[in-house]
């Protein structure tokens, strides 16, 4: 269960996030969709203890993340790029990533595996650096690492943009596996189809404010391509 | 249009990630750029000085002797030190501005770069101290009387030094040449030092003969002309996305490097660090220069009536080389990927930790190192080594990781391939830091060496060393806040790479 309560953030004057009251259950896929500047990134920063919030609080399964560390041995996140790092391999990057989760070489391999048909060959044994990969090679690269080590938690900020239409789909199908598992999954995005197809539950932000929260059925989409129309 | 550009650098700096410290390493850098304006001066007169061979009365022809392994140093010293001017190019290529002028702008501005500054003020010193008389004192009987004589032979210095500054715009991309160079350079010396072959003895009349016939510096001066030209026309034909400013894709096995596991929890990171510095070559290229301060003990030790605190602080600086200049960057190297790091299943103090641990290693490494080379120049040597890499170890270790929380500068790991998109002349804030960390042992060395000798001084500086070793978990839980408080704005500063 992650609690957001009463979180602010401000930069001068400028109010960018003001989310009142926001509780997701475990095993929850949840969306959140709003226009540029609307905070979701700053929001997903705020729970991963790379912004400090203003005001407010931020509880992910019990743990303060403000206060205490714990919280990173059950989550992961790709926002961006600068989650990867440039001069490795892929497969040094995931190693690394696994090895701090505490998985050893072998148990990395045979996870990888199951990616084979999600990298499409273009990952894997190229013996080029994370750093000359294409832009939607490195997100493969990154998406990827979040996964590793069975997290209960997993962030990802604009998971489909420029991505292929091919690994969009695959990537869907990941990511509903991940919540019947009982992986709590949190995604961001400006494309409104993928979310509600993916996701159970979305939110929309407005300039930091929760506009809107709806649980996911076959009226969600137009309902929301009629609100940003507006 | 030169005003235009430099408009535009002055805007980058003042609208930079937290001015406050821009603005005092920017205080900082001038004030070492007074130091060098004064000592080059000062140099120029002790030249003549120590190119004076025994019983010979004019330092002119030993100092021509030597002009050769100026310039080559000059070469592989621009090679890594001197960077060719930042200006962010790629953005401009789309706006009216003729592709000409931006690569005229950005080898014009090189003319008057801090490294040909003071190389030439170093050279007018040189002058006054060859044609005046003030050193009849020390019975000094100097070839030339006016600086007519010399017109020629320092037409043909200047013509050198801008074609070392040129030069250096082709060598950016080509490590493997000035490694060559610099092998070349060693041997070159090894071989007159072991009076086997000199090569001085055919370049002396060379460079003497500019003296003799001032006319001949036609030829340097057209050379000048000439590699400018070519240049010029290299990077006007290479300013394209897809040539010179196109970053040279390398490919590489995976490399596992399980002899670091030994160092446990730490091993994970180091690994990561020796990939850093065998990648990227802004970081190699720093290490490189790091092994280089090995020989900084020489500068010392050839000079041999330099006060003897002086000579400290030459051997403690040995080891010093990989810390100073690699170490003085954490965590900034790791700016691309530092929000990665804070949400990984670690304990911040271990990622500090293992920096830390990278840092005594090369250290120790460096020390070990010293201790062999400088061995031949007596005990002295060897123990203020072995003293100066126990303090770098067990103070500075501590003082570089604990400014490293402050640095906010973040790097760009990927650009430094090609000359226009590099950052940084100048490493002010290394040099910032250096001034706690190199005066507190000296002038404790001073004082020891003074009363008591110079062994007792070295045991002095050691023993600081190794109660700091001692003290290590208190003094990381200090560098720890630092760090935990500086870690929103550190990443805030970071996202702007």
């Amino acid at each position: 269960m992650i609690e957001i309560n009463n979180i602010t953030k401000k930069y001068s004057k400028d109010t960018v996030l003001d989310v009142l009251k926001l509780d997701i259950p475990d095993g929850q896929t949840f969306g959140l969709v709003g226009n540029n500047g609307a905070g979701k990134t700053t929001l997903f920063s705020c729970l991963l203890d790379l912004v400090k919030p203003t005001t407010g609080k931020i509880t992910n399964n019990g743990v303060d993340v403000k206060e205490s560390e714990e919280w990173k041995k059950f989550t992961t996140a790709f926002l961006d790029e600068s989650f990867l790092i440039g001069y490795l391999l892929p497969e040094e990057y995931f190693y690394f990533i696994g090895e701090l989760r505490g998985l050893r070489k072998k148990q990395i391999d045979d996870f990888l595996l199951k990616f084979e048909e999600f990298f499409n060959g273009e990952i894997i044994g190229k013996k080029k650096y994370l750093r000359d990969l294409s832009k939607g090679n490195q997100k493969k690269a990154g998406i990827v690492a979040a996964l590793i080590g069975d997290p209960k938690v997993v962030v990802l900020d604009e998971p489909f943009a420029n991505l292929d239409p091919s690994t969009q789909i695959r990537l869907k199908q990941i990511i509903k596996e991940l919540s019947s598992s009982g992986t709590t999954v949190l995604v961001s995005s400006h494309d409104l189809q993928d979310v509600t197809e993916v996701c159970k539950r979305i939110v929309l932000l407005e300039k930091g404010k929760v506009i809107n929260d709806i649980n996911t059925s076959n009226k969600t989409l137009s309902e929301l391509e009629s609100y940003f129309k507006s | 249009m030169f005003l235009k550009f430099t408009y535009l650098q002055w805007k980058s700096f003042f609208r930079g990630e937290d001015i406050g410290v821009n603005v005092l390493t920017k205080v900082f850098k001038w004030f070492w750029i007074i130091y060098f304006t004064i000592m080059a001066p000062m140099l120029g007169f002790l030249t003549v000085i120590v190119f004076r061979e025994d019983g010979e009365v004019d330092p002119f022809p030993l100092l021509n002797k030597n002009l050769i392994y100026v310039l080559i140093y000059l070469v592989v010293i621009r090679y890594f030190i001197q960077k060719v001017p930042v200006i962010s190019v790629r953005p401009l290529l789309l706006s009216p501005i003729s592709k000409s002028k931006i690569v005229r702008y950005a080898l014009n501005k090189t003319i008057f770069s801090f490294y040909n500054v003071v190389v030439i003020l170093y050279l007018i010193f040189l002058n006054i101290a060859l044609i005046s008389d003030i050193f009849d004192e020390y019975e000094l009987q100097v070839v030339s009387t006016s600086f007519y004589d010399l017109i020629g032979w320092n037409l043909m210095l200047i013509s050198l030094i801008y074609i070392t500054n040129y030069l250096n715009f082709l060598l950016d991309k080509k490590d493997k040449l000035v490694y060559i160079i610099g092998a070349i350079l060693a041997s070159v010396k090894a071989l007159e030092y072991y009076e086997i072959v000199d090569l001085t003895e055919y370049t002396q009349p060379l460079f003497y003969a500019f003296y003799t016939y001032p006319f001949l510096s036609i030829a340097p001066i057209c050379l000048l002309i000439y590699l400018y030209v070519y240049v010029f026309k290299f990077f006007r034909k290479g300013l394209y996305i897809d040539s010179s400013l196109k970053p040279k894709i390398e490919t590489s096995n995976v490399e596992n490097f399980e002899w670091v596991d030994r160092f446990g929890d730490m091993a994970v990171f180091i690994k990561n660090d020796i990939r850093l510095i065998k990648r990227s070559k802004r970081a190699r290229g720093t290490v490189t220069g790091g092994a280089f301060v090995l020989l900084y003990g020489f500068l010392f030790y050839l000079v041999p009536d330099w006060y003897e605190f002086f000579q400290f602080f030459g051997y403690m600086f040995v080891s010093g080389g990989f810390l100073f200049l690699f170490g003085s960057f954490v965590p900034s190297w790791d700016s691309q990927y530092y929000s990665l790091m804070m949400c990984q299943n670690i304990p911040y103090i271990n990622y500090i930790k293992s920096k830390w641990m990278l840092v005594v290693i090369a250290t120790a490494l460096s020390t070990l190192l010293g201790c062999i080379i400088y061995s031949f120049v007596g005990l002295n040597a060897v123990c203020a080594v072995l003293a100066g890499g126990l303090y770098n170890i067990g103070a500075n270790g501590y003082l570089t990781l604990w400014a490293g929380a402050y640095t906010k500068t973040p790097i760009d790991l990927n650009s430094a391939q090609n000359p226009f998109g590099d950052t940084k002349a100048i490493n002010a804030k290394t040099l910032l830091i250096s001034i706690p960390q190199m005066i507190l042992p000296i002038a404790l060395f001073g004082i020891c060496n003074n009363y008591y000798g110079w062994l007792t001084g070295c045991a002095a500086v050691a023993s600081i060393g190794i109660l700091g070793i001692l003290l290590k978990n208190v003094v990381f839980e200090l560098i720890l806040k630092a760090y935990k408080s500086e870690k929103y704005s550190t990443l805030k500063a970071y996202s702007k790479n």
